[in-house]
């Protein structure tokens, strides 16, 4: 490394910067084709099944991810349209009760565990390190294990639910309901352990974002230059890491005791507290919606940037504003719990924090409409998406202000006008700014283009969908109808908006049915893509679509928060990394300035066969405590193999003067 | 991957069938074996004649989990535990030794519930349905764990007056051969 180098990674202007005078050398064609050969062989995966059991790429990982979290999206719609069409008419005998309660538990546990969270950490484990300019992600061994966790998990559900096992107390399992006295038999257990396995995974995924985000970031790239998707990616890694082990305690080492161990965490009549419960719950249950919904705003910058050919006005303002989300989503949880008898003094703390962080998500959306009136936006599907994101999740967030208030949530509490409001925040605030993102970064990951017209008939009708499906259910609430009562009498005369209401469901089904054909023939036969397709400014458009096993031949500078419009194409790079074996570049946390060069671990099964020795010990002790025992000695044996390994593979080496700055590729 | 996906339905069937029954949850309906004709509600060996063979009924919920714990409801809203207490006996007889008077095979049992035993026992058959009959039958033999484990109750949500159904040790029920009335 130059001192010229340094000088120049020491510049923390956010204006673009220019590269130090001394004169650059110019790497030649034929020394860039050749070091990605090597690159390739190096980071390719065996073939076969075990190849793609034993892979560790980020990128292979988190396409499997997204997949996997979108079946699950389109599984929890189906459960939603059948309890919409359940409710449809008074007394409808579509599904009875039983049946009925397991499917709405399975669809709220199968939306907010199986879908929001992983989809939005898998999209954060495919772009992070893209969009970083590293070679790969912090701990790609755990990345994998983190998955296969997630996927017991997804399993285990559906073969519960489909063996009359489901979950049937709601998918916020309050004791005493959930608890050995009203829920007998082994559906709360399979909640309690699902739950278990997407927390251990949604840790994983923390872990490895913040990791990647602080030490793996290519030079230049200073905290004050971060992609803003990048920033809510960490804000939510660290909520995640504050937020999961609450809930996984609750539901296993207390709800799965009381009910296989009799302890009585959860009994008042032997001191224990059932309040508790809702506490610790939602101490998770709440910060998890900013976790849902912050990768969905940090979605819609580079969005509204790349087709408003404009950046994006107050980057400090909204990375301020995903901190301080990130920060008052932990002091607002009793919000959910205002019908219970707590003190009015924490009755008007919370309903003023509540009330508090509608502040910097009104901040960020307030930046995105200057640059949205300041630039020339071109409405592309992923355009629309975000105008539908305006318009349904500020009007979720509205009512989000009006429960806030204790006097309204008393009214309204436990009603249909709160379903209305959650599916208007998660819809508009999670899912629309998703779809965006697909319909941006599907070439990226594939190549190839998602069909345009298509795609705005599935923009256009999932929002219209979505309004109509849930803007009745305001008024139904107003009018009484609770949630999760599996039907209702005709004299109610709720049948009408109930029947509307289930027209709009029906539209959202057949929209997401024309974006899975879209997605299906676009991978096919759509038109391709080139590196990138949107003339956009991030590193992830940097590299070829898809991008290769080593993500770039050589890590890129960068001299700017746009480095593609700041720089133009080809970027700067800085070579000295080895291709002959997995290495990548850890830089310092503030400065991004090279410090190691880290030796990364080759394909692996180990994070396989620890997820599942994982699962026989937590599917196990549900039915016998002698799974316990098993599964004890199967994951020390893991976690034996998994380290015996690293202590060959891993070596860190401090990066000397073989580091160079080079111009241009 | 053949071998995989045909263990993977293996173990989905074992599941189905370890799973099912269990787990089912049954309203008003009137049961696989409903009311147990006279001739199995014989308790004593003592006979004219030769000896008949009662056929045996099996209760239809003992390895139902739902109909258990509504059994222990009813156990409760029914005042079963007024003379009975919490199944260790009082007024009544205790329902967790293994001193059954009347007999502990589940058409026993259905018949002390239905019909009434002297010395106090009410007769419920007009006040409960058959269904919710099985229901108490199957929760008094969980009391001393004579049915499957996994359809057997936890903790209870009020004070431990006995360990959980689900740990008591297996009751071993004396051969029903006493006379009525010679026990206490």
């Amino acid at each position: 490394m130059t001192s010229a180098g340094r000088r120049l990674l020491h510049n923390d202007s956010p204006t673009p910067g220019t590269l130090p005078g001394s004169a650059p050398e110019l790497l030649s064609e034929e020394t860039v084709l050749e070091q990605a050969r090597l690159l390739d062989i190096t980071w390719r995966d065996g073939g076969g099944l075990w190849g793609w059991l034993t892979t560790v790429d980020h990128k292979l990982i988190a396409r499997r991810y997204v997949v996997t979290a979108f079946l699950m999206f389109i599984a929890g719609g189906i459960e939603a349209a059948m309890m919409r069409l359940q409710l449809a008419r008074p007394e409808n005998t579509f599904l009875g009760p039983d049946r009925y309660n397991q499917i709405f538990t399975v669809h709220g546990t199968t939306m907010m565990f199986l879908f929001a969270v992983p989809i939005m950490t898998a999209m954060g484990l495919y772009l992070v390190p893209l969009m970083v300019g590293a070679r790969s992600i912090a701990f790609p061994r755990l990345n994998a294990f983190g998955y296969y966790a997630y996927l017991v998990g997804v399993v285990f559900l559906y073969v519960s639910l489909f063996i009359n096992m489901g979950p049937d107390a709601g998918w916020t399992a309050y004791v005493p309901l959930s608890g050995p006295q009203y829920s007998p038999g082994h559906r709360l257990d399979v909640w309690a352990q699902v739950v278990t396995f997407t927390e251990i995974a949604a840790l994983c995924a923390a872990v490895n974002i913040i990791v990647t985000v602080f030490k793996l970031r290519a030079p230049g790239i200073s905290l004050n230059r971060i992609p803003l998707f990048v920033w809510s990616q960490l804000v939510v890694s660290f909520m995640i890491v504050f937020a999961m082990p609450a809930v996984a305690t609750a539901s296993t080492l207390q709800l799965a005791a009381d009910r296989a161990l009799s302890t009585q965490w959860f009994n008042p009549a032997e001191g224990g507290d059932a309040l508790l419960w809702q506490h610790i719950f939602w101490f998770f249950g709440h910060p998890e919606v900013y976790i849902i919904f912050l990768p969905g705003l940090g979605f819609i910058s580079p969005i509204i940037e790349t087709f408003c050919r404009r950046r994006v006005f107050g980057y400090l303002a909204i990375v301020l504003a995903n901190i301080t989300t990130g920060f008052f989503a932990f002091g607002l949880w009793v919000h959910h719990m205002f019908a219970t008898p707590i003190p009015e003094l924490g009755q008007s703390l919370f309903t003023a924090a509540s009330l508090v962080i509608a502040i910097p998500t009104g901040v960020q959306i307030f930046c995105w409409l200057v640059t949205l009136l300041s630039g020339r936006p071109r409405l592309t599907t992923a355009m629309i998406f975000i105008l539908g994101f305006f318009i349904t999740f500020v009007n979720g967030g509205l009512t989000g202000v009006m429960v806030a208030s204790v006097a309204f949530d008393k009214q309204v509490h436990d009603t249909f006008f709160v379903v209305a409001h959650f599916h208007y925040v998660l819809l508009g605030g999670a899912v629309m700014p998703l779809f965006a993102a697909f319909y941006y970064w599907f070439p990226k990951a594939t190549g190839r283009l998602l069909d345009e017209s298509l795609g705005k008939w599935h923009a256009w009708l999932f929002i219209l969908g979505v309004n109509v499906a849930f803007f009745p259910m305001h008024i139904l609430g107003l009018n009484g109808m609770p949630r999760r009562v599996y039907t209702y009498l005709a004299s109610t005369g709720w049948g009408p908006l109930n029947a509307l209401s289930t027209i709009g469901a029906v539209v959202v089904v057949i929209s997401v049915a024309l974006f899975v054909v879209n997605a299906a023939m676009s991978a096919r036969v759509g038109r391709p893509a080139g590196a990138n397709p949107w003339d956009s400014y991030g590193l992830e458009w940097a590299t070829t679509s898809p991008p290769p096993n080593y993500n770039f031949v050589n890590t890129p500078i960068v001299l700017g928060r746009h480095p593609l419009w700041d720089t133009g194409s080809p970027l700067p790079v800085i070579t000295g990394l080895r291709a002959d074996r997995r290495e990548v570049l850890v830089t310092t946390a503030f400065d991004a300035e090279p410090d190691y060069r880290h030796r990364q671990p080759n394909a692996s099964i180990w994070p396989l066969f620890l997820a599942l020795c994982m699962a026989e010990f937590w599917i196990g002790s549900i039915f016998t405590p002698w799974a316990v025992v098993g599964g004890f000695g199967l994951t020390l044996l893991g976690m034996l193999g998994w380290g015996w390994q690293s202590s060959r593979q891993i070596e860190v080496e401090r990066v000397d003067t073989d580091l160079q700055i080079i111009d241009t590729v | 991957m053949s071998s995989a996906s045909s263990s993977l339905v293996m173990l989905v069937g074992l599941l189905v069938t370890a799973g099912c029954e269990r787990e089912n949850h049954h309203f008003s309906e009137v049961p696989p074996t409903a009311t147990p004709s006279a001739s199995a509600l014989v308790v004593s060996e003592l006979q004219p004649g030769p000896a008949t063979i009662a056929p045996k009924i099996d209760a239809p919920y003992d390895d139902n989990a739902y109909a258990v714990s509504e059994g222990k409801t009813l156990f409760t809203s029914m005042n079963c535990s007024g003379c009975h207490f919490e199944g260790g006996g009082g007024i009544g007889p205790a329902l967790m030794d293994d001193e059954w008077i009347y007999g502990s095979e589940p058409q026993q049992i259905f018949a002390s519930i239905a019909e009434g035993r002297p010395n106090g026992m009410p007769a419920w058959e007009y006040r409960l349905s058959t269904q919710q009959i099985w229901e108490l039958v199957s929760f008094v033999r969980s009391l001393s764990s004579l049915n499957p484990k996994g359809a057997r109750g936890g903790r209870d949500d009020h004070m431990m007056l006995k360990p959980p159904e689900v740990s008591t040790p297996k009751g071993k029920p004396k051969t029903a051969s006493a006379l009525p009335g010679t026990q206490h």
